[in-house]
């Protein structure tokens, strides 16, 4: 928040579980159009294998939200 | 006397009442004492300040937390007016950026502010410090306790399963309020340790689990009773020694147990370096679960490859507390914080004269 604040582009990645606060948390801050990227739950526990397919979710939006083509 | 809260026209029934702020929300689930105009400004008559003033916004919505809402909560819960002060003190503790509330509150650890009341004005509000403290049966502890809870979910957000991402939960989030038993204690009380004057009244928040029963019928002697807390402090579970930059422990010593130790010519000190000594898992064991592999330890821990070595759970003998509290009988218990929050304490600052 800080970061876009100072008008460099930024994003929240979350699990889907966690959204409804941090939509929640983002609103109450007055930050409702930060970007939230937001990828399968859990995070914690999982394997490697799984770590990477969430990588592979969220680098897509990542890169769109920095302005940069993959 | 100025109010601004929303006014609420309801039947004059108690069902009526308790299930409408069930439906909006606005309750833990058990019945409410309906918050009129008249029972908030008996409660606000027991503090210092007016009922706008602020004591900051409460995560994780971040709702401000005015005297008049801290009240609203405090008559709902079941709160005598004299019982409010502290209330205020403890929810200005949890302000304290060390507390970190927000963590506390959004977190899926089963984490809740355990608030240790300590001074004359717990006996005068008759806080119980004594036998079953952590359990029913005390005005003061149950609504004290729960009129936290309800700020916390009506002020700042935290409903269980949105903004309070707890797994489980844990009953010690309906209510989680004791006094410090300094009639049977042997040592100072935790804030005459901590430089404050015996008189004043103090109260400490900190987040911690439920406590941990630390059952010793043997022991006859110091070593013995703290062979046994530390071996119930120390286990794989729980998030002491992973995150040890702000892994603390409290100890709440039955007073049977403080005596015995005490009799053995343990100061608190000695109490605390024995328990941080002993208090240990092998390295071995720290490998098998648990949250090896995202721990925070020191260089000097993570440099250990000797799977017998015997590592700490905290990082000195001063992060460990150490009160006494209940009644007959040989238990004690072992409240281990969440370790994303540290213990604070504030003078009761508010009373009215």
């Amino acid at each position: 928040m800080e970061l876009a604040k100072g008008g460099t582009p930024a994003g929240l990645i979350a699990t889907a579980t966690f959204q409804p606060l941090a939509v929640s948390e983002l609103q109450a801050l007055g930050f409702g159009g930060l970007p939230l990227i937001v990828i399968d739950h859990p995070l914690g526990g999982e394997r490697p294998e799984g770590v990477l397919r969430r990588a592979h979710q969220a680098v897509a939006e990542l890169a769109a939200l920095l302005g940069l083509s993959r | 006397m100025t109010l601004h809260s929303e006014v609420l026209e309801l039947p004059d029934s108690p069902e009526a009442v308790y299930q409408a702020f069930c439906e909006r929300k606005w309750c833990d689930g058990l019945p409410i004492i309906p918050p009129t105009p008249e029972r908030v400004e008996a409660m606000l008559r027991s503090v210092a300040g007016d009922p706008a003033e602020s004591l900051g916004p409460l995560p994780p919505l971040w709702g401000e937390a005015t005297l008049e809402k801290l009240a609203v909560n405090s008559v709902m819960a079941g709160c005598r007016p004299e019982y409010f002060p502290v209330v205020v003190s403890a929810v200005e503790a949890m302000l304290d950026p060390a507390f970190n509330l927000y963590g506390v509150q959004a977190t899926t650890h089963p984490v809740a502010p355990l608030l240790l009341v300590h001074g004359p004005y717990a006996r005068s509000i008759e806080m119980q410090s004594g036998a079953g403290c952590f359990g029913p049966g005390f005005q003061a502890n149950a609504t004290i306790g729960r009129a936290i809870r309800l700020i916390l979910m009506n002020v700042g957000g935290g409903w269980p399963g949105r903004h309070d991402m707890a797994t489980q939960g844990s009953p010690a989030k309906f209510s989680y309020a004791i006094a410090e038993n300094e009639d049977r204690s042997p040592w100072a009380p935790l804030h005459v340790e901590l430089g404050y004057p015996p008189d004043l009244s103090v109260v400490t928040v900190f987040g911690g689990e439920a406590p941990h029963n630390v059952n010793d019928h043997v022991s006859t002697s110091a070593p013995g009773i703290l062979h046994t807390v530390s071996d119930t402090a120390a286990t794989l579970g729980s998030n002491v020694k992973w995150y040890l930059s702000q892994s603390q422990l409290l100890l709440v010593l039955g007073p049977e147990h403080a005596a015995t130790i005490s009799s053995d010519g343990f100061s608190k000190d000695d109490v605390k370096a024995f328990v941080f000594e002993h208090a240990r898992l092998p390295l071995g064991t720290l490998k098998l679960g648990g949250m090896w592999g995202i721990q925070d330890w020191p260089d000097w821990m993570m440099a250990v490859t000797d799977d017998r070595a015997l590592l700490p759970i905290v990082a000195s003998p001063q992060e460990i507390l150490v009160v006494v509290a209940g009644g007959a009988g040989k238990h004690s218990a072992v409240v281990p914080n969440c370790t994303f929050s540290r213990a604070v304490h504030r003078p009761l600052t508010r009373l009215r004269a």
